[in-house]
């Protein structure tokens, strides 16, 4: 099928430029990893829903962080805002369809300097230009139409968009976005890395009700840090992890392949196993035949320096595992 | 699927991103979304699928590396390689040629 013909009911008719009818004037900053991300073209309605969806992420137009924002977030490096535009369009502009027993998974369109992305209620594009203070940079923007002025569907067609933009983003600053749950114990976070079904909110649970936070059991971000990687806090949770609430980078702990098995045992990842573990766990980019390059480049990198504390993590429903990784 | 024979030349798939990191090798089908984790001798038998080579150079090249029998080492290579054109992995380089045709009337080279 080819893209957008599962939602777009003129699929061809994709613009060609993030450019549009904005929604409204009205305009947030967002500090998420990656940013600060600046979204444009907000009708007062979508401002109330993104507000409402991501308050531990907002920031004042200024730039200053927000009561409760991290002060100093590891993303610095990030520079320049992303920009995002809120568009126009209508219902009209996608086909309905019966979500019942689907699995939503938005089409994608790819090319060397843009990503076309279509969905429920969203057509969105992100778009590399030359730019950026030497000029000899790069920039990332996005754009996305939507025909939601707010109400129940929109922060979940805004943060399915927001998903993939970070994913880009991130892959550019040589991090990932990685399927996982992220769970800080003792100072340290833990990631359990498996695709729908490994047990990512089941070990988050136990992990829970041993006392330990969970960032998130759907998706975290893994960047390079100076103690060898870092996990970010994402406010894109699945049943658990506290969405509104910020938090400063924690160092990695350890990056634990999940196995469901009938005993708990750890065992070590080799480098080749590790960077297989990180691909299959990076959503959006990981299927980008544009970007393979770069993906493999930056999870290597990420591999190499989680190496010493990846390990398979075979776990059973008995929630002991937590004392074989103390343990390490 | 045409047979897999010793005379035959197979490459890695277009969609097919291979790497090797020390010995292992991690394979990642781009169209599926897939990544696997080759042990040695599957990482090498990969590496050796350049599309110029025929099957039975990467017999020759492993009997150079490995202590084994040289029937059982093609029964055995034989048996992967068709597993990995099954599993798209790897596809024939070209139709393997027939004889050429000389013209008719110029049986001798002379034309």
């Amino acid at each position: 099928m080819s893209f957008g013909a599962r939602f777009l009911r003129q699929p061809e008719r994709f613009s060609e430029r993030p450019a549009g009818e904005p929604w409204g004037e009205r305009e947030l900053a967002l500090e998420l990893p990656g940013g600060p991300y600046r979204v444009l073209g907000l009708s007062a309605a979508q401002e109330a829903g993104v507000r409402a969806t991501f308050p531990g992420s907002l920031l004042p137009a200024a730039g200053a962080p927000a009561a409760g924002a991290p002060a100093a977030p590891a993303t610095a490096a990030a520079g320049a805002p992303v920009t995002c535009r809120l568009l126009r369009c209508t219902a009209g502009d996608f086909l309905p369809v019966d979500v019942r027993g689907w699995e939503y998974g938005l089409d994608f369109d790819w090319s060397p300097a843009a990503v076309r992305l279509a969905g429920l209620g969203l057509a969105a594009r992100l778009d590399w230009r030359l730019g950026g203070a030497e000029l000899g940079g790069v920039e990332l923007s996005g754009a996305l139409w939507t025909p939601e002025d707010g109400g129940a569907r929109f922060p979940g067609v805004f943060e399915n968009f927001l998903r993939v933009l970070v994913s880009y983003r991130l892959l550019e600053l040589g991090g990932a976005v990685l399927h996982s749950a992220g769970v800080v114990r003792h100072g340290a976070a833990f990631l359990f890395l498996g695709r729908s079904g490994a047990g990512k909110t089941t070990v988050a649970r136990f992990s829970q009700a041993q006392g330990a936070e969970v960032l998130s059991d759907d998706l975290n971000a893994l960047l390079p840090h100076a103690a060898g990687c870092a996990v970010l806090k994402l406010p894109f949770t699945g049943d658990l992890g506290e969405r509104r609430a910020a938090r400063l980078p924690v160092p990695l702990g350890a990056l634990l392949r999940l196995e469901q098995d009938s005993v708990d045992a750890l065992a070590p990842l080799s480098r080749a196993e590790a960077l297989a573990c990180l691909l299959a766990c990076a959503p959006f980019v990981n299927v980008d035949p544009y970007r393979r390059d770069r993906l493999e480049h930056v999870l290597f990198a990420l591999a190499a320096a989680a190496a010493p504390r990846a390990f398979t993590l075979r776990f059973s429903l008995g929630g002991g595992f937590w004392s074989i990784l103390d343990e390490k | 699927m045409s047979q897999i024979r010793v005379g035959s030349v197979l490459r890695r798939r277009a969609d097919v991103r291979f790497r090797v990191i020390d010995e292992e090798g991690v394979v990642v089908r781009q169209g599926a979304g897939e990544v696997l984790v080759l042990n040695e001798v599957a990482t090498r038998i990969l590496t050796l699928a350049d599309g110029a080579a025929s099957i039975a150079r990467w017999i020759d090249a492993l009997l150079g590396e490995f202590d084994v029998d040289r029937g059982q080492l093609t029964a055995d290579v034989l048996a992967f390689a068709a597993e990995l054109v099954e599993q798209g992995l790897l596809e024939p380089a070209a139709a393997e040629r027939a004889p050429a045709l000389r013209r008719a009337g110029t049986a001798g080279g002379g034309g």
